[in-house]
């Protein structure tokens, strides 16, 4: 003869609503839950963690981008007084070109005066706006055109350049109004070099 | 679905058998958590403490009426229920009785609680709650008839103290339902077994006799002894005459009795006893089962 053990025989008095339990297979939803959870919160660490990591390494490229700017700002306002002081060069410069003294030129003008010329009038203006130019005015006491002629070509061996010429004859004077401008040999061999 | 429901699934209450529901053991329905197991004698009252991961505590026994004494040590005891869950074995106030011809119909068990009349027959008293045990070699049956009034009493008894009753059952038949268990095991009529059965549980004593797997008389008394075993031999010494000389002597008790099995060995002399005896027996049927 067999006899199995038998659950335990309850005699309590019995609720009659009692839920057999859930099938163990749907044991799976909570743990889903459980999982989900855990997984959303270490998403969420890495997350605030990523975050936290670039709003730094924004920080860092706005105060890069700053200094960058602000080296850029000084550099522009170095150029700025450099061009500033290359402008002031410059005019020193022509200042310095323009200043040269004219006493050759106006020896070279008396020289190449003819017995039968005289010069009446020499005035020789130079702008401080332009100080490589010389506004020249001569007035010569002569019948003919051909003392300025050897006057300009005296002015032109001097290495100046004659602009806007103008010249008048009347009453055995010749009035000459020239602007003049001196030619430098250096400059010119680099413009010609090209050609 | 509302937040209690959603709140066991969260916890996986939801997938453990809910703590009252009688067809689940008493290990699966409360697998961490503590509760209390009661014994239940005419004038004594023990009990014994599950912690969680179902580990049995020390038994402590005080002889009173149990109202008292529960009125007394229930602030006592309560720790060592969390949510107040008990099982409680109620060793008075039944009888346990050798019928024959009982029904043995398909989903009878479930009809003896529901519709014991149609199970029981004749047999079948009001206010009583009834357990069944087939011999399957035999028409016998072992029928275990409890007052309900009394089961009903002490479910009010304990839920009054602050507890939660999650079983009522009688120690000395499971006991019994256990040693003819451990004893029957090989299945057919080629291997009759024959063994006089004592069972000791709470001061209750039932003794069967089986002859070559009949079951011949069967007896049952309550609060029969104490702490001396003497009474328990009295009262089953007049079997020795009647009992085969093959027969032996299988013995269960909740807690093993000091000294029984010597005086066993002395009245049944020629006999063998053997003991199944172990501490915390019942306790444990009742965690497993």
């Amino acid at each position: 003869m067999q006899l199995l053990e038998h659950p335990i025989d309850d005699f309590k008095s019995e609720r009659k609503d009692i839920m057999p339990p859930l099938p163990v297979v749907l044991r799976l939803v909570p743990l889903l839950f459980y999982c989900s959870i855990a997984v959303a919160v270490i998403l969420s660490s890495l997350f605030a963690i990523q975050l936290k990591l670039a709003v730094q390494k924004r920080d860092n490229h706005k105060s890069q981008t700053g200094s960058i700017t602000a080296q850029t700002q000084a550099a522009r306002s170095e150029r700025t007084s450099l061009e500033t002081e290359i402008n002031k060069a410059r005019d020193i410069q022509n200042w310095v070109a323009g200043s040269r003294p004219l006493q050759p030129l106006i020896a070279a003008i008396t020289r190449s005066m003819g017995p039968s010329s005289s010069i009446v009038d020499l005035r020789l203006d130079r702008d401080a706006d332009n100080p490589s130019q010389i506004k020249m005015g001569l007035r010569i006491g002569t019948d003919s055109t051909k003392q300025l002629d050897i006057t300009v070509d005296k002015i032109t061996a001097m290495n100046f350049r004659t602009f806007s010429p103008t010249q008048t004859l009347g009453r055995g004077e010749l009035d000459y109004k020239v602007t003049l401008m001196l030619q430098d040999p250096l400059r010119e061999q680099t413009l010609e070099t090209p050609q | 679905m509302n937040a209690i429901d959603l709140k066991s699934i969260l916890n996986f209450s939801a997938f453990r058998p809910e703590p009252d529901d009688p067809s689940a053991s008493w290990k699966k329905r409360f697998p961490s958590e503590k509760t209390v197991f009661f014994g239940i004698g005419r004038a004594a009252l023990s009990w014994r403490g599950i912690g969680r991961g179902s580990h049995l505590g020390e038994v402590e026994l005080v002889r009173a009426d149990p109202k008292e004494i529960l009125a007394q040590s229930s602030e006592h005891i309560k720790p060592l229920a969390e949510q107040g869950w008990c099982s409680i074995s109620l060793n008075t106030r039944y009888v346990i009785s050798l019928e024959t011809n009982l029904s043995r119909r398909t989903g009878s068990e479930d009809m003896l609680k529901s519709n014991p009349r149609s199970v029981l027959g004749g047999r079948y008293e009001r206010g009583k709650r009834y357990a069944l045990t087939h011999n399957p070699e035999t028409n016998s049956s072992i029928l275990l008839t409890f007052d309900e009034d009394q089961t009903r009493k002490t479910e009010g008894l304990f839920t009054e103290a602050g507890f939660r009753v999650g079983r009522i059952c009688c120690g000395a038949y499971e006991l019994l339902k256990h040693a003819l268990a451990e004893t029957n095991t090989k299945k057919g009529s080629e291997n009759p077994v024959s063994n006089f059965y004592i069972i000791c549980c709470e001061g209750a004593v039932c003794a069967l006799v089986q002859d070559q797997d009949r079951w011949v008389e069967l007896r049952s008394r309550t609060d029969v002894y104490e702490d001396d075993p003497t009474p328990i031999t009295d009262l089953l010494a007049p079997f020795h005459s009647r009992l085969g000389p093959e027969i032996g002597i299988t013995l269960a008790c909740d807690e093993p009795v000091a000294g029984l099995t010597d005086r066993l060995a002395t009245v049944f002399q020629g006999r063998t006893v053997s003991d199944l005896s172990k501490p915390a027996l019942l306790a444990n049927l009742m965690l497993q089962n």
